[in-house]
């Protein structure tokens, strides 16, 4: 699923302006890394894109859907489409590992028999089957993102989208996220992922859109986390 | 390049499976705080208790005061040498009457020695028949005694008027003050209970507000988040409604029969046909307000949650 964006200028009221004039194409099966400063637009540009905002200026088309015109009852159908892993996780407690997984599934009216089969084997393939009867709060950091990562996953989304991914785990635990998210792309999904993390971005080359201010301030094919006059 | 799956779908057509879910989903929104949804249980019967009440008693009076009306008679007396042919042709055309009777003056001279018994001699002892033509008319509500009167002393063949004035004017107020009291506790029984439901299923809202964040971003459709709450509301309502009515109408045979053996001349209603009528009527209330509270509480929540600005 290819992303256009074209002009976007996001304003918060009264006069934050939080991106500005922002031309991005990222293309299907591409994995994007969007870096960048704290307050330099990522997040509301994620936010852009599973449109839980609109642009004040400018047009977002996904999958030749303009975002703008979309109508309302045609959004949950669009979200079904994206795979979204927040900073904070966002996982629910009182329900189990399981239960977290299913339950995206529930809420789109699937088959409890097809629910069982797709959750087992999203689990398993985050190496979190053995755990599927813990609650999130017994879980590790890593396990808990694993399990945020397996949520999103379980739609088979086209594109992934990842805030802050390994933002608060060790070296050892974010590779192993890495890891997950390069399978994911490497199954055609497109992956965006904003973060921090220099050394998962150096390590594993892919590119990188660089934000400053709420512009593009670079765009490289296989880019480093600082160019390299930087250093 | 690829079309975007499934976005021209239309929500609101619900599967089976998800109806599924959307019933777990109640019976959970119903158990997880299950003291909320008892005290807005309780609540609710409560209120419907007397919402039923009032509802009762207000039809209670208006049955006793027909029943008053209905023998409620006006009698007008012609003037001497005159018949009531006149009258009557004019009365016939007056909307609010329900029967007329003429009363020649032999005719009325039995009914009065009817009604006098021992001391009807006293009215032989007179000779001739002193009493005139009459009429008596009856009206189908007391508050039309009155104007109807005022129009029977202008008409030129009438020599006098007798009727209950003084108790059809009582009846007619007291029946408006009743009415409108009963009327005032109903409504504020009804804005109570739509509150207490509204604000139930708000604190209902409110404590899912993260999962509701995270359905709405996986593609849960508005109708499925919605739908757990609104039932949960139509069922607290339902309920409520429900408990009260047994209570009511396990109590009223009870009542019934304390009025008629303390005030026999007191009617009260005690058509089963009516009363069931009535019971439906209050449950039907109580699911429709249970319905309506709940459906403005998440509606404008999940419109707000959903729709990005």
């Amino acid at each position: 699923m290819e992303i256009r964006l074209a002009g976007v200028t996001k304003v918060y009221e009264p006069d934050i302006t939080a991106l500005e004039d922002i031309y991005l194409n990222i293309d299907k099966g591409e994995f994007v890394y969007l870096v960048g400063t704290t307050g330099s637009g990522k997040t509301t540009l994620l936010r852009l894109i599973t449109r839980e905002i609109i642009p004040t200026r400018g047009q977002i088309v996904v999958a030749n859907t303009n975002l703008r015109n979309m109508r309302n009852s045609a959004l949950p159908f669009y979200r079904r489409e994206l795979g979204v892993v927040f900073q904070d996780y966002r996982l629910l407690h009182h329900l189990t590992v399981y239960e977290n997984v299913a339950f995206v599934l529930e809420s789109t009216g699937t088959q409890p028999r097809v629910v069982r089969d797709i959750a087992s084997r999203v689990l398993d393939d985050v190496g979190l089957w053995r755990l599927r009867k813990h609650y999130p709060l017994q879980l590790s950091g890593g396990e808990q993102q694993r399990l945020a990562i397996a949520r999103a996953m379980v739609n088979s989304p086209s594109v992934f989208i990842a805030d802050e991914p390994t933002g608060n785990l060790d070296l050892h635990t974010s590779e192993d996220i890495m890891q997950l998210l390069l399978s994911i792309n490497a199954a055609g999904t497109t992956v965006l992922v904003a973060t921090h993390d220099q050394y998962l971005v150096d390590a594993y080359r892919q590119r990188v859109v660089e934000l400053h201010n709420g512009r593009i301030k670079r765009d490289e094919r296989r880019g480093r986390y600082f160019v390299d006059d930087e250093f | 390049m690829a079309e975007l799956k499934g976005t021209s779908g239309e929500e609101g057509t619900l599967s089976m499976m998800s109806f599924k879910y959307i019933m777990r989903d109640t019976m959970r929104l119903l158990t997880r705080h299950w003291g909320l949804s008892l005290l807005t249980l309780v609540t609710a019967v409560s209120l419907f208790f007397l919402l039923a009440s009032s509802a009762l008693f207000s039809l209670n009076v208006r049955h006793f005061v027909s029943e008053v009306e209905d023998d409620l008679v006006i009698s007008v007396f012609i003037k001497e040498g005159e018949d009531a042919s006149n009258l009557v042709a004019n009365l016939q055309e007056v909307d609010f009457i329900k029967d007329i009777r003429v009363i020649p003056p032999e005719k009325g001279l039995e009914h009065l020695k009817a009604k006098i018994g021992s001391q009807a001699r006293a009215v032989t002892l007179l000779g001739e028949n002193p009493l005139p033509w009459s009429v008596e008319i009856q009206v189908i509500r007391s508050a039309f005694i009155n104007p109807l009167v005022r129009d029977l002393l202008s008409f030129p063949d009438v020599e006098d008027v007798v009727y209950a004035g003084h108790l059809a004017e009582k009846l007619t107020k007291v029946s408006a003050v009743l009415n409108r009291l009963s009327l005032s506790v109903l409504m504020l029984a009804i804005i109570i209970t739509a509150l207490v439901l509204y604000n139930t299923v708000k604190i209902a809202l409110y404590t899912r507000e993260k999962e509701i964040g995270i359905m709405l971003l996986v593609g849960a459709t508005q109708t499925y988040i919605a739908l757990p709450f609104v039932l949960q509301g139509m069922f607290l309502g339902t309920l409520g409604s429900l408990l009260a009515v047994s209570m009511i109408a396990g109590a009223y045979p009870s009542v019934i029969e304390i009025i008629k053996s303390t005030l026999p001349f007191i009617q009260v209603i005690d058509d089963p046909v009516l009363l069931l009528r009535f019971y439906v009527i209050l449950v039907g209330t109580g699911m429709t307000l249970g319905w309506l509270s709940s459906w403005f509480a998440v509606h404008k929540y999940i419109v707000r949650a959903c729709c990005p600005d």
